[in-house]
């Protein structure tokens, strides 16, 4: 690995000063999981790399708030996975942690790290947009929040200015009766990058938000607020319609050696009418 | 900043670190693109941990990091500031291997033996997180690890045996 | 009476040899040793398949702080050296041209790993990009560039083409044959590689007026001819040190960066080191892929009737042992079947990718995985069971099946019935569920030679000194079993020597599970000519002849009948000075030149795999419910190895039948070079359930009966598991891996032809 040099920031105040160097010299760090690699393989470039984890504004916690949970920047996969706060309210969210890489990974990527590298495979990023996440950025000129939505570009690429951090996730605590799953595919039953990602979340009303990804640039997430797709008594026809609407934004990479197009739409369809049904049984069952 | 010295030399920025390995306080002046498992194996010599995939998907690297297990090829040197870190070395103690080390070796658990400190690592913090997994729990806590010898059957065998004798 | 420890002998299973040091982190692997003033080495590699190099400037990396030396061709010998164990064909560092993707073209030798690695990245190479062929028919093709100068091959018929050789097999008159029913099919193997947890590594040290050389390699002694030859230094002044490796599976048999380092630890005076990243051993070593085309015909009964087979293994740009592994690996590629003409045509084919080299099972996968499914193929169609139409034409014990080799060694039929009554073949199964059985053979080695010691220390412990390389197989745990059982002496009172050419007598190689058989049988020789020198010393002592005095294991038995622990008849025998007594042993497998292999096979490794499989005929998911498989081993000398051995095998072969496979872009670089894309089985990939067991009839040439063992398993499983998804969906797939895509398009190849007959039939 090239060499860099390496700051670890005690103040938000710091890491604005540090990470405001020009052309992305300097980066942060939180897991590590990927810069990692990409700072190995030569990917990234950095002349200085600043660890955020010492930072008490990015602390680790998972909270309720009012009417969100807020999620610290640095909290990591494993414990996101296994709160039960997060399960409780946000299973999709849960589920999703769980499949990132191994329990190694899983110790140390944090969610904010997985949204920040916008990956079109990240599998917490279709649950956060199903559940409706804000992001919460600082920089020198100050704090905003932008929806999930609005944050995600293209692959690797956010609106997230230079200077800013990502300093926690704001998730909107869902109606009670909610129900929500993740699911995915993948070349083998361990540990792998998802060719589809699939969230859904149906709240007591009916109303069902599907979240996909590795389907496009980046992860999308649609609603349906007629209540059709979570409605029983709907015909299959009227459904398979809706659900097409909400897929028709899939795009897969022709070159992906993962998975080919045909294929991941396929199964994209068949993850959105599996992860329909698995969210309205468990809607009904709180 | 942290209060650590640091400094610039040949183009290689280096600190001090302090850390806690294998139960003994260890202080080290460590590169900062250095990752936790070059500086255990080159600056410690403990070369139990190995490097094979270096990109977090075989754990060959594996150690504990205050309580929890990492891939040491992921996380720099700089980052174990302060950690509490257990290595292979310093898992049996006395020269008595612990009941999980003497199963792995009854149950079959070890042909090359390469990624087997990494196994039986994460195979250590999983009992310690989680005295009494199921076999899928198991199988699923050691899928960081590959081991191309196939032993998995044996090792699953070995971490549920010492589970039920009820020792980590 | 016992003279034996319970369970250190023959049939026990205890602790791995070396176990201890294994799971404590103790285990030193090349990468874990170092010299105090070593040197680290950095390969430059160009990032595509083929190139001309124009030329290469290295001013600047040499200038670097640390960095000792920059090697390029023009600072090697003129002509450039060039080694292989079949071909010498192999530069030490790519000169003219580059070949294959991760070639290198020069080497650095630097203070620090950073440095090395910085000043790698500093050679500045100025090349020119060439078409490169990657896949058999591009190597195929007439206009195709041809990957090795033909001045290479001078008087070769075949040198203006791709193909390296050809190998004809044959009998009857296949032309001449009559068949009720003719299947013809042509089956793919994937591009997949060995993925040993430990990568490559080499270390090389000037050592007196010659070197000294660390590799983690199976054959310290071919290589200590390697580099003797390339350096042109007596074998004496050669010496290889070859520390257990963390993995081979073939992949380390043969030299490969070895000369190469030699030379930079000369160059520079110092130790050096290259230890090769995951990705760079992925460029070292593969397994050939391959294309076969498979006719059998039948006869209605389910006879087999003939075998005509084509098969091209995709080779890489150097022959390495590749070209062994067409020949040896189709060679027995009727299977062990009864097949009264067969006509087999294999051709190593040579493309500008990572050369192949011996993996697991040695080119019989490939051609299993044809001939299997292709037996499938034509029970369906006669309507015979599958199971029933290999025991129908399963050769006997005795048979001469290959009518120029050695017969049928063993009561196959026996692995069959045991694989079948454990999977419950034709009991009633839950629906979108089905089964699938194959067998596999792999002919064993056919020349060899081993040479061992054994000393017994005057303290009653012993030290065996044996050649083969311990990579995983556990042969230090079965040499230390043979002298308990031979010497009754305490399995921890033993210690097995191996890995240095300059202290341990000569081994030919480790490879086609040999060692069990060779070095075994070398070893228990040593033991009998310890034994022969403690009845010569119980002679003495007691005033006999030595034809009086009889040995047996771990005793001396006196015409009285009185049988003394061969310790007590040693301290006796030695006497005050003590001592110790030395034992040598020889094994020997000779050469046949009549033979179209150079000798016939030592023993026959036969498994058959049965499985059962669940898929999902949304996803294409396919779950191994069961897997079975059972290995006729003659005698197995530790049961315990022998099912870590068979049921590693199996998961390996999971490995290719479901996920494993090199993808290359359109110039020929690998697309998945790393862990991350190229995936193999994880825990969480195993069979639901996985049962493995043995046929024991003592009938091996080994100690006590033994056959090698630890390939068989992995030969048949991907005919087995394709036979399951056939039966579970119709899906019928030639191609691996039966990824969950590849399957979900088979499927929906079925629904589309059901589909058409449903709307043009009724």
């Amino acid at each position: 690995m090239r060499s860099f040099s390496y700051e670890c920031p005690s103040t938000l105040k710091e890491a604005f000063r540090l990470l405001s160097a020009p052309d992305e010299a300097a980066r942060p760090l939180a897991g590590g999981t990927d810069l990692i690699i990409r700072l190995r393989d030569g990917s990234i470039r950095a002349d200085t790399v600043v660890d955020v984890k010492r930072i008490p504004d990015l602390r680790p916690r998972i909270e309720v708030e009012g009417e969100h949970m807020t999620i610290g920047a640095t909290t990591v996969m494993t414990d996101v996975a296994a709160s039960d706060l997060v399960r409780h309210h946000f299973l999709a969210l849960a589920e999703a942690a769980l499949v990132v890489g191994s329990v190694q990974i899983r110790n140390r990527a944090t969610l904010a790290g997985n949204v920040c590298n916008a990956s079109p495979a990240a599998d917490t990023a279709t649950s956060l947009l199903a559940f409706g996440a804000v992001v919460v950025l600082a920089g020198n000129d100050g704090t905003r929040r932008l929806s999930l939505d609005d944050f995600f570009v293209r692959s690797g690429m956010t609106t997230m200015r230079p200077g800013e951090l990502l300093t926690s996730i704001e998730i909107p605590l869902p109606r009670s009766g909610t129900g929500s799953v993740h699911l995915r595919r993948t070349r083998r039953r361990g540990h792998d990058l998802a060719a589809v990602t699939m969230s859904c979340v149906i709240d007591g009303d009916g109303a069902t938000r599907l979240a996909y990804g590795s389907v496009g640039p980046r992860p999308v997430v649609f609603a349906d607020d007629s209540g059709t797709l979570a409605d029983p008594t709907a015909s299959d026809e009227d459904r398979s319609a809706v659900l097409s609407g909400m897929l028709a934004a899939a795009s897969p990479s022709p070159t992906s050696m993962r998975a080919a197009p045909d294929y991941r739409l396929a199964m994209l369809n068949l993850l959105g009418r599996r992860a329909v049904t698995i969210a309205l049984e468990r809607t009904s069952r709180t | 900043m942290t209060d650590h010295a640091s400094s610039v030399s040949g183009g290689t920025s280096r600190r001090t670190i302090s850390l806690t390995v294998n139960g003994r306080a260890r202080s080290l002046d460590v590169a900062a693109h250095h990752t936790l498992l070059e500086v255990v194996r080159d600056d410690l010599g403990l070369t139990g941990a190995k490097e094979c995939c270096l990109v977090g998907e075989c754990g060959a690297c594996t150690l504990i990091v205050d309580g929890r297990t990492v891939d040491s090829c992921l996380m720099l040197a700089m980052e174990a500031d302060g950690a509490e870190v257990t290595t292979i070395e310093g898992l049996a103690t006395d020269g008595h291997l612990t009941p999980l080390q003497k199963a792995f070796l009854d149950h079959g658990g070890v042909q090359c033996g390469y990624c087997i400190p990494g196994q039986v690592l994460s195979a250590h913090a999983l009992l310690s997180n989680h005295p009494h997994p199921s076999v899928a729990e198991i199988e699923e806590g050691i899928a960081g690890n590959l081991c191309r010898c196939g032993c998995y059957r044996q090792i699953v065998d070995a971490i549920a045996a010492t589970a039920g004798a009820g020792e980590g | 009476m016992s003279h034996i420890n319970d369970g250190d002998g023959i049939g026990g299973s205890p602790n791995r040899g070396g176990g201890r040091e294994r799971v404590t982190g103790a285990q030193d692997y090349v990468a874990d040793l170092g010299m105090p003033d070593m040197l680290h080495a950095h390969l430059v590699t160009l990032d595509c398949a083929r190139a001309r190099i124009l030329s290469i400037d290295t001013t600047e990396a040499v200038r670097q702080p640390g960095v000792h030396a920059v090697l390029t061709a023009a600072d090697l010998p003129d002509p450039m050296p060039r080694f292989g164990p079949q071909f010498e064909d192999r530069p030490v560092i790519a000169i003219g041209e580059v070949r294959y993707h991760g070639e290198p073209v020069a080497i650095v030798a630097a203070e620090t790993r950073d440095a090395a690695e910085a000043a790698a990245r500093l050679v500045r190479v100025e090349y020119e990009e060439l078409p490169a062929v990657h896949t058999i028919e591009g190597a195929l093709d007439p206009a195709a560039p041809l990957v090795q100068d033909p001045e290479l091959r001078p008087g070769d018929r075949l040198a203006g083409t791709n193909v390296l050789r050809e190998h004809r097999i044959g009998w009857g008159d296949v032309d001449a044959a009559s068949a009720d029913l003719v299947v013809e099919h042509t089956y793919d193997f994937p591009m997949v590689t060995q993925f040993a947890i430990e990568p490559h590594a080499f270390m090389a040290a000037p050592d007196g007026d010659g070197i000294a050389i660390w590799s983690s390699i199976q054959h310290p002694y071919w290589l200590q001819r390697v580099v003797a030859k390339v350096l042109n230094l007596p074998l004496a002044k050669v010496r290889v040190y070859a520390p257990d490796p963390g993995g081979a599976f073939g992949g380390k048999q043969h030299a490969k960066y070895e000369p190469l380092l030699a030379f930079l630890a000369l160059a520079t005076g110092r130790p050096v080191r290259l230890v090769l990243s995951l990705e760079e051993s992925f460029q070292a070593v593969r397994r050939a892929s391959s294309s076969i085309r498979v006719r059998t015909g039948f006869q209605d009964d389910g006879t087999i009737a003939f075998q005509d087979i084509a098969a091209d293994y995709l080779i890489g740009a150097y022959a390495d042992i590749a070209d062994r592994v067409v020949g040896k690996g189709t060679y027995p590629g009727c299977g062990p079947y009864r097949v009264p003409a067969a006509r087999i045509l294999a051709r190593s084919v040579l493309s500008h990718t990572t050369p192949s080299t011996a993996f697991r099972g040695f080119g019989a996968p490939q051609i299993n995985w044809a001939v299997e499914s292709n037996l499938d193929e034509g029970a369906i169609q006669l309507g015979i069971d599958r199971l029933d139409l290999r025991l129908r034409n399963l050769a006997r014990r005795g048979e001469a099946f290959i009518p120029f080799d050695t017969p049928a060694d063993g009561d196959w039929d026996q692995s069959v019935r045991r694989a079948a009554d454990m999977i419950g073949w034709g009991t009633p199964m839950p629906e979108g569920r089905g089964r699938g059985i194959a067998v596999g053979i792999k002919s064993g080695p056919t020349t060899g030679l081993s040479h061992a010691t054994v000393r017994l220390l005057v303290d009653g412990s012993a030290v065996v000194s044996a050649g083969t390389s311990d990579m995983g197989q556990g042969a230090r745990t079965i040499f230390a079993q043979i002298v308990a059982e031979e010497l009754g002496v305490p399995i921890k009172w033993i210690a097995v020597h191996m890995g240095d050419t300059a202290t341990v007598p000569y081994d030919q190689q480790t490879s086609a599970s040999r060692s069990t058989v060779l070095m075994g049988n070398a070893i228990l020789n040593a033991c009998r000519d310890v034994a022969s020198k403690l009845a010569a010393m119980a002679a003495r002592l007691n005033a006999l002849e030595v034809a009086e005095v009889e040995t047996g294991r771990g005793y001396v038995r006196l015409p009285d009948g009185r049988e003394l622990p061969m310790f007590d008849v040693m301290r006796s025998g030695l006497g005050p000075l003590g001592g110790e007594v030395v034992g040598f042993g020889e094994a020997r497998k000779e050469a046949d030149p009549s033979h179209p292999l150079g000798g016939s096979a030592a023993f026959f490794e036969f498994n058959c795999t049965a499985i059962e499989a669940e898929v999902d005929r949304a996803t294409g998911d396919v779950t191994v419910i069961r897997h079975v498989t059972v290995s006729d081993v003659g005698k197995a000398l530790n049961p315990l190895q022998v099912t870590m051995q068979d049921e590693g095998a199996a998961i390996m072969g999971l490995g290719h039948t479901f996920m494993e496979h090199f993808i290359h872009d359109e110039t020929g670089r690998i697309r998945n070079l790393g862990a991350i894309d190229y995936r193999i089985p994880t825990s969480m990939d195993v069979p639901l359930s996985l049962e493995s067991d043995i046929i024991e009839n003592g009938d091996g040439p080994g100690p006590y009966g033994a056959k090698g063992m630890s390939e068989g398993a992995l030969l048949c499983v991907a005919a087995a598991v394709a036979g399951a998804v056939r039966e579970a969906t119709g899906a019928v797939i030639r191609d691996l891996p039966l990824s969950p895509e590849r399957v979900w398009r088979a499927l929906q190849e079925v629904d589309a032809t059901a589909t058409d007959a449903e709307g043009s039939g009724s």
